[in-house]
């Protein structure tokens, strides 16, 4: 991920290390051939590089950009693309804010706009969600998990096991599990305490919150493991230090521990928001975002556009703003947030 | 084009057939030559040809599949009598072929040459796409014989494709619950279905059960409102102009807003789904819990899915089901007889060989439409083939159909996959209080501007 | 006191206690237990609540919800395992799991080489090329994908999946990759060369074995990324001959057994259990990888 933070900077950690280093080209004992050198070199770099970026273009960047296209038509996604209609930027406006014509604005507000700033909106609170309840819970069992007792190895196997699970079969289980007469349900009233009155995923108020528990069932473990790891890196000496000059615990991970592994909060935290804004498999396997879209993402309602209403040109409309806003968040956060730890770093590499 | 005028000659009894029926109602009804369109000498002189075919059914529960496997039997019987002609048949899950592997096939034009066709606004696409071969003239005799049922796999006057089966939806009920709450007769007006809503509920029995979690069969409650509240050209012309404008629309809604207002529906019925465990619609009703279901004709399936698969289970499950039609509102436009159905059939892709056409003649021909009816349980279209119906509940089905003033398609199937997708999703609204009726007339006015 | 022996144990610094820290008193070890075992219980619940579904019968589930099985039911798991298509699926998704991964591995490890250790124009315009991809799911580009697979003939097969998949796994290798190999030593690079090692040679004699670890992780991320693949598999693996993976039987096997929750219930758990065995063979691999992936 150090690359990744470096690209927002625009300079690698590779330019910083090599710039002080042998220079633009390698040193071999054939100097003095430097042109025959060259394009050995550039030959060598396409055989290296020629590959993947081959792969790449032709399989992600290229259908990015018949997406691009697509998305500035009105297409019915079962007919040939000849028999679309060039439309310009209206599946934009469409689901931006209704379209441009007064008199269908308030329509296609309802109808079209509606739907996707909800869409935003969940991908925006699953987002917060995620900083606000995620984090801290990641962190407090980080911190309690960060010390031996019996069984650790085991606890820490056990907490990130979700992550690996298939969404598809984890949606499936939480789906039996939440059915209206379900064990949860059951022990829920078992314990006197009351459930949706419409259900745990389908009430309009309550689905979201179901939801996103079990968003942060299956990936909590990333967080909590990513942060044992950073934890494992902070140096013994200052919470022994600290501890000797009386500080409780609390005050060792208060302003030790947690400071310490800022970085890789802040890079957990990145991850954490490309992933809610893609947010898909999950909230599809369950009921294709609810069916009042109580948790639909705007991946979710692109699909269910593309797949279930056969319109294409929006659909594809809505995975251009999708990107535009995964390209918006990382760059955002790369410069605003992540910029401090790149400084840092390089400050320690002078 | 959505409409069906009449598609009551399908399914009605021609007992003039009956004759000619009991003939070759037998084992392998696919071997009788009489039906097969090319000889077999002449055939062996052609080029070989191989048919691809995907159709939708898979094997169910138990590893099950009667009609999958009366499919393949019909296949072979074509390919017995036409040597040059190979079949290959694929089985998919009814959403994936729909959804996903048909369009996209058609798309990539690497479409197989004959494949389920469910009529309506998606075949209209798929003809305007110029994807599907024309029948019209080929299978004319075939389009007579199987009478109104046809239309909505027909498009301005050409037919696209031939349906071998096609039912109307009604209300499933469990007649020992309707005895346990001192309910005598079957509802035929919406007073007496609220008062047999509440003599459940004085009973402690759950009323209705329904899989609004699934969306559609939700929405089939408003279709049946809609059916009632507009006139019959109203609905018959809203699947090719998309003119919601008449309030009939909205009173649809109103009414369904009244009917779950009056709390006729299980607890969590918007978490809940039509047909997978004991908690969904069709096992709430399956196993008792609930009295009744407002379902297509294939239920009775589903219902028997949730048995322990024994004939004495079946035999029971039988015994205490009854089905009856959507009563009648009071007031409205709608002819109170009028009734909602779908059904199934098949299409030629247009660069499929002419064998495809001469197929699903075969498949279609009142032999082979007896024939599915006895091994599967399906609804034949073919009046030739009505005699073959033996379940009591599908003979009374088949009975209103055949009564009923016109058969409206499915209204999500009439008007295409985009319009009835915001309808649906409109309906749910109001089933989950998010939405109200006017919501409903809005978002499919908005999707037929964005078509 | 607890303070002494803690920093006699740190002048060993095996591995084992350089992780220990015993600053808080004795006592609050239970905190911590308490913790850990809400943790796990939460985690772990479901899945078992999941396993033990499989061993009851549909009117147990339906009688009592949340009890046990009784008596045990054997019949569901053995029905998969021995009647339908599961192991089938179970070798398909094997199939393409190992296709992509070693493509993923052998590709991005390439191509992330030169852009770590070569100095020359436009890397950092391909390096962010790569990272851009980061930012369009699979699932954004899904339709047109078809398209052009459908064009390549690569539907309904092997390659229609894997091809695509080592596509989008490319950007996460490569930026895990490219500061691994910047942090391979310089003196390393120029001794191989004074041996007479062209940039070919030391890729292959130095940089690959030095890198496993790195390549374990990316290879691990590809390989359960192709194993959970839902919606790829579900649209290019179309057509008579095409293989099913294990994530599309589990939706197929519930459709067609809808009325059979138990069943449901013993397939998904089934399922499950190749992802977690993988997942405990490659436990530490996994971990380590992607904290030292997050760490630089």
């Amino acid at each position: 991920m150090t690359a990744l933070e470096a690209s927002g900077t625009g300079k690698g950690p590779v330019a910083d290390a090599k710039a002080s280093a042998a220079g633009s080209t390698p040193v071999t004992p054939a100097q003095h051939n430097a042109r025959k050198d060259n394009r050995r070199k550039w030959i060598e770099i396409a055989i290296f590089v020629g590959p993947a970026l081959l792969m790449f273009l032709a399989f992600v960047v290229f259908p990015m950009v018949m997406a691009a296209r697509y998305s500035l038509y009105k297409w019915d996604s079962r007919q040939p693309f000849e028999l679309a209609e060039f439309i310009g930027l209206d599946n934009y406006t469409r689901a931006l804010f209704g379209g441009t014509d007064p008199e269908t604005q308030e329509i296609f507000w309802k109808a079209y706009a509606e739907p996707f700033w909800n869409a935003v909106g969940n991908n925006a609170q699953i987002i917060a969600l995620s900083m606000l309840v995620q984090l801290p819970i990641a962190m407090l069992i980080a911190l309690v998990l960060n010390r031996k007792f019996p069984g650790r190895s085991s606890v820490r196997l056990i907490i990130f096991a979700p992550y690996v699970l298939a969404e598809v079969t984890a949606g499936l289980m939480w789906l039996m599990l939440l059915d209206p007469r379900g064990p949860v349900t059951q022990m829920v009233q078992g314990l006197g305490l009351p459930t949706p009155p419409q259900g745990w995923l389908e009430d309009p108020t309550w689905g979201f919150w179901t939801f996103f528990f079990i968003v942060s069932w299956k990936y909590i473990g990333l967080a909590i493991i990513l942060f044992l790891a950073g934890l494992a890196g902070v140096p013994e000496e200052l919470q022994e230090a600290a501890s000797i000059d009386g500080a409780s615990w609390w005050q060792v991970q208060w302003r030790i521990n947690i400071p310490l592994i800022g970085p890789t909060v802040r890079v957990w935290a990145f991850l954490s928001i490309i992933g809610s804004i893609q947010l898909f498999d999950m909230a599809w396997v369950l009921n294709k975002g609810g069916s009042t879209n109580q948790y639909a993402t705007i991946a979710t309602l692109m699909v269910d556009t593309g797949t279930q209403r056969n319109d294409g040109g929006y659909a594809s409309a809505l995975a251009i703003i999708m990107f535009i806003f995964s390209m918006a968040a990382a760059l955002l956060y790369l410069t605003l947030v992540m910029r401090r730890d790149n400084a840092a770093r390089a400050r320690k590499g002078a | 084009m959505a409409s069906m005028r009449k598609a009551s000659a399908a399914v009605a009894f021609a007992a003039s057939a009956a004759l000619l029926l009991a003939a070759c109602s037998s084992d392998d009804a696919g071997n009788d030559p009489t039906d097969a369109p090319t000889g077999g000498e002449s055939s062996e002189e052609k080029e070989p040809v191989t048919l691809t075919w995907w159709h939708n059914s898979v094997a169910g529960d138990n590893g099950q599949n009667d009609l999958g496997d009366y499919w393949q039997s019909v296949a072979d019987a074509f390919t017995a009598e036409n040597p040059h002609v190979t079949i290959e048949i694929e089985q998919i899950q009814n959403e994936d072929l729909q959804r996903t592997r048909i369009p996209l096939a058609l798309q990539s034009g690497d479409a197989p040459d004959l494949f389920q066709a469910w009529g309506g606004g998606e075949l209209a696409t798929q003809v305007e796409s110029g994807y599907l071969m024309d029948l019209s003239e080929t299978l004319a005799d075939d389009v007579t014989r199987l009478g109104g049922s046809v239309a909505p796999w027909q498009y301005e006057g050409s037919t696209y494709g031939l349906p071998f089966q096609f039912g109307v939806e009604g209300i499933w009920y469990r007649e020992s619950l309707f005895e346990e709450a001192g309910i005598t007769e079957e509802p035929a007006t919406m007073a007496e279905l609220n008062e047999a809503v509440q003599a459940l509920k004085d009973a402690d029995i759950t009323p209705i059960a329904v899989g609004a979690a699934d969306g559609w069969p939700a929405a089939h409650w408003w279709y049946n409102f809609a059916l009632r509240s507009c006139p019959q050209d109203v609905v018959a012309s809203a699947g090719t102009t998309f003119d919601f404008s008449d309030p009939c629309w909205v009173e649809a809604g109103t009414q369904l807003e009244e009917f779950i207002g009056t709390n006729p529906f299980q607890d969590q019925y918007i978490s809940t789904v039509a047909q997978t465990g004991a908690t969904s619609s069709a096992g709430l009703v399956a196993t008792g819990e609930a009295a009744m279901e407002l379902m297509g004709h294939w239920n009775v399936f589903v219902y028997e899915g949730f048995t322990d698969g024994s004939d004495e289970a079946i035999a029971a499950l039988h015994d205490d089901l009854g089905w009856f039609p959507m009563p009648a509102t009071e007031g409205g436009a709608g002819d109170p007889s009028a009734a909602l159905g779908g059904g199934d059939g098949f299409a030629c892709y247009v660069d499929a060989p002419p064998e495809c056409a001469e197929f699903l003649s075969f498949i279609v021909s009142d032999e082979n439409q007896a024939g599915a009816a006895e091994a599967a349980g399906i609804l034949p279209v073919a009046p030739a083939a009505a005699e073959a119906v033996t379940n009591p509940v599908l003979v009374e089905l088949s009975q209103v159909a055949g009564n009923a003033a016109y058969v409206q398609l499915w209204l999500d199937t009439s008007f295409g996959t985009n319009v009835g997708g915001a309808m649906n999703d409109g309906i749910v609204g109001i089933f989950a209080g998010t939405g109200d009726a006017q919501d409903v007339v809005d978002l499919m006015t908005a999707a037929a501007l964005t078509q | 006191m607890a303070t002494d022996t803690t920093t006699q144990s740190y002048r060993q610094p095996t591995k084992q206690s350089r992780t220990r820290t015993r600053l808080q008193g004795d006592s609050s070890i239970y905190v911590t237990i308490f913790v850990a075992l809400i943790a796990v219980g939460l985690t772990l619940g479901p899945i078992i609540y999941l396993a033990l579904g499989g061993f009851r019968s549909n009117g147990q589930l339906a009688a009592d919800p949340t009890g046990l099985p009784d008596p045990w039911v054997w019949q569901n798991y053995w029905n998969i395992l021995t009647q339908g298509n599961f192991w089938e699926y179970t070798l398909n998704s094997l199939i393409v799991a190992v296709a992509t991964t070693a493509g993923v591995v052998l590709f991005g490890t390439m191509a992330a080489y030169p852009l770590a250790r070569y100095a020359f124009k436009g890397r950092e315009g391909i390096f962010i090329i790569f990272t851009a991809g980061l930012m369009f799911p699979l699932t954004v580009a899904i339709f047109p994908l078809f398209l052009l697979l459908n064009d390549l003939g690569w539907v309904g097969g092997y390659w229609g999946l894997i091809v695509p998949q080592i596509a989008f796994a490319l950007p996460v290798t490569v930026i895990i990759m490219r500061p691994f190999l910047a942090a391979l030593p310089d003196e390393l690079e120029e001794a191989a060369f004074m041996d007479g090692l062209t940039r070919v040679g030391f890729f292959y004699r130095m940089v690959l074995p030095l890198a496993k670890p790195g390549m374990v992780t990316v290879g691990v991320l590809a390989f359960l990324g192709s194993w959970n693949a839902y919606l790829l598999p579900l649209v290019i693996l179309t057509g008579r001959e095409a293989p099913t993976t294990l994530p599309l039987g589990v939706t197929q096997f519930q459709g067609q057994n809808a009325a059979d929750f138990a069943g449901i219930m013993a397939y998904t758990f089934l399922a499950m259990i190749p992802a977690l065995v993988f997942f405990l063979m490659m436990e530490r691999r996994i971990v380590d990888g992607l904290s030292g992936a997050v760490k630089g």
